[in-house]
């Protein structure tokens, strides 16, 4: 898989508890190249969010490593993954994430603060974005004021401003309605082909396979063949 | 900064809740501290002047360091029934420059056989002004009929069982000492280890020595130094001093120092570890409060450390709000006890009513720096927490 910029070599991750373990992801080897959109696909507990995951370094892998540039990122110490999701990654979650006493533009805001860029360009910036997904009114409401399709295109926001050059996102059009769900991935196929993201998708199948340049179906943890 | 302050005032309650812990803290540190001052006012304040006192004197096998040309008299110079030499007053200065000093006093004590009274009779020659002569030999305050010394050069007081084992009444002109000696009062000195039957001022009795009795001696200072130290719990350092400077002299001293000594040091303890147990139950009680405020918001801290915020920025933004509170709580604290202190003090509340508070203003850095070490301490555990979790777990495994 040299050339790759994403590897998963050997991955896996168990869950203990008192008394079984479960395997969420089970010796998982997969190599993105560099500006590919890839889906990982799947039924609900299949453990595609726990591969993506596991892949953007939020959680600590039981087994293997995953390789992101060269860079093992499943034993890089808590500073250097910081700067790497500050500088290189981006994740969008499907139940959004967003900080609920933060408003609309301190939630995007945020995002910008380990960067510590000019507070003036910050804010240029989150209104240009603002006005792209046509939420400049909205700068100032808190989240509960928002509808879901309203607080996912926030979240994806909050994501891109930070202009990320690997997007992970987690069913990103799981919530939201087909209009919203269409605006998302025009989006997100606008980074791809424009801004050469690279874009690792986890979906249960609402997001057609055409689109994808790879395509990972996972079935009780492990790849399907 | 910005952060920091949207996150105590976003979160009010739980910021409140915080900052109540440190208040309430603080409130009880102060009471606690308040009371204390005053139990050491009142209490600690009595047992230090307590056995406070020694006599110094040089002891002799024979009473030759003067002779009286006097037919009524084998008198000698004594402390503690025991012969003593005359001692120059250049001591008091001496033995005053010993650390923990706090008075010296000249005291002349002879004793003669009185053949018209059949006995012994002692005269205490006595500096009236110091307070080395009140606690170790007798002072105003022991009068118990009749009035005290005066600058009249006949008068004279006697203690009350002298005076009983003579039938003397105030008034009496008394013959002893070649002199006619007139009662000016009675006394009643209680245990003092300088003792004697009768007292006048000390130039008097250098007078009725010198000029009536025809002691031949040099100087006629004082035979005894009286001594008082500030402090009953550094009357052995003082002795120690004294006894290294000048060995050659004797030091009596009736030990009721060291009992007062002891409970001082247990009451200063307890009310240390009073303060100290208070103060381990606030950072306690904080540490669970800001681990509780930081397991409410953990998911929070997962998404921000997610977007890229790194343990050191999330450590330092908990480890300021924990600071903050503290300075705030110890600061609302230390107000509201001093206006609690102030109703105690001004209004007759039933329970508090036989007792005094004493505010301390020295106690308040001390208040607010105890307050920000629990700061300190009880942003810890939730730090280590934030280092010890990944982002994903936070995020997935707490509400």
């Amino acid at each position: 898989m040299a050339g790759k910029q994403i590897e998963c070599i050997s991955l896996t991750k168990q869950y203990n508890s008192k008394n079984n373990t479960v395997t969420a992801v089970d010796d998982i080897n997969l190599g993105i190249g560099n500006n590919e959109l890839v889906l990982l696909k799947g039924r609900s507990g299949a453990g595609k969010s726990t591969l993506l995951n596991l892949m953007c370094g939020l959680i600590k892998p039981t087994r293997g490593k995953v390789m992101l540039d060269n860079d093992c990122i499943s034993e890089m110490s808590d500073d250097s993954l910081s700067i790497l999701l500050t500088e290189k990654t981006g994740i969008i979650f499907q139940s959004f994430n967003l900080l609920p006493t933060y408003t609309v533009y301190e939630n995007i805001e945020i995002a910008l603060v380990p960067k510590g860029a000019d507070r003036n360009l910050i804010k240029d910036n989150i209104y240009t974005m603002l006005g792209q997904f046509n939420l400049k009114e909205k700068a100032g409401l808190m989240p509960s004021e928002l509808s879901a399709g309203q607080q996912q295109k926030v979240a994806i926001i909050r994501t891109l401003i930070k202009q990320p050059v690997i997007i992970f996102a987690d069913e990103p059009t799981g919530s939201v309605d087909d209009e919203t769900a269409t605006e998302i991935m025009e989006h997100l196929l606008y980074l791809k082909n424009e801004k050469q993201v690279t874009l690792v998708i986890a979906t249960h199948g609402n997001i057609p396979e055409r689109i994808a340049d790879q395509v990972f179906v996972i079935e009780n943890g492990r790849l399907k063949v | 900064m910005n952060y920091l302050i949207k996150e105590l005032f976003r979160h009010k309650w739980r910021t409140v809740a915080g900052i109540s812990g440190y208040i309430i803290a603080t409130l009880f540190i102060l009471l606690v501290m308040s009371v204390t001052r005053t139990n050491e006012r009142d209490s600690i304040g009595i047992l230090k002047g307590t056995g406070t006192h020694f006599i110094v004197y040089l002891p002799s096998s024979t009473s030759c360091c003067v002779s009286c040309d006097n037919e009524s008299s084998s008198g000698s110079l004594i402390a503690e029934g025991v012969f003593t030499m005359m001692l120059n007053s250049d001591l008091i200065f001496s033995i005053k420059e010993i650390e923990g000093v706090r008075d010296a006093a000249p005291y002349l004590l002879y004793r003669i056989f009185d053949k018209n009274l059949q006995s012994e009779v002692s005269l205490g020659g006595i500096d009236t002004t110091s307070i080395a002569t009140k606690n170790n030999v007798c002072a105003a305050t022991n009068v118990i009929s009749g009035k005290y010394l005066s600058s009249d050069t006949d008068e004279i007081v006697a203690e009350e069982s002298f005076a009983k084992a003579h039938g003397l009444r105030v008034g009496d002109t008394l013959n002893v000492y070649a002199s006619k000696l007139k009662l000016a009062g009675i006394v009643n000195s209680g245990i003092k280890p300088g003792k004697a039957d009768l007292y006048a001022p000390i130039d008097n009795v250098r007078t009725i020595l010198k000029e009536r009795m025809k002691c031949m001696s040099p100087g006629f200072d004082m035979n005894i130094v009286l001594v008082e130290v500030t402090d009953a719990r550094i009357q052995n350092s003082v002795i120690r001093q004294l006894k290294e400077r000048m060995n050659y002299l004797s030091v009596s001293s009736y030990n009721c120092y060291q009992p007062a000594s002891e409970v001082m040091t247990i009451m200063e303890d307890t009310s240390t570890m009073l303060t100290a147990l208070i103060f381990i139950f606030l950072i306690i009680f904080s540490a669970k409060t800001q681990l509780t405020s930081l397991m409410e918001r953990f998911r929070e801290v997962g998404i921000l450390k997610s977007l890229g915020w790194s343990n050191a920025r999330l450590g330092r933004q908990i480890l300021l709000i924990s600071l903050i509170q503290s300075l705030i709580g110890a600061s609302v604290g230390v107000i509201s006890g001093i206006i609690l202190i102030f109703l105690l003090n001004n209004y007759n509340f039933r329970l508090f009513n036989t007792m005094e508070f004493h505010f301390q203003s020295g106690a308040i850095p001390i208040l607010l720096l105890l307050s920000l070490a629990g700061g300190l301490l009880a942003g810890i555990f939730p730090i280590i927490k934030i280092y010890r979790t990944k982002a994903g777990d936070m995020i997935n495994n707490y509400m």
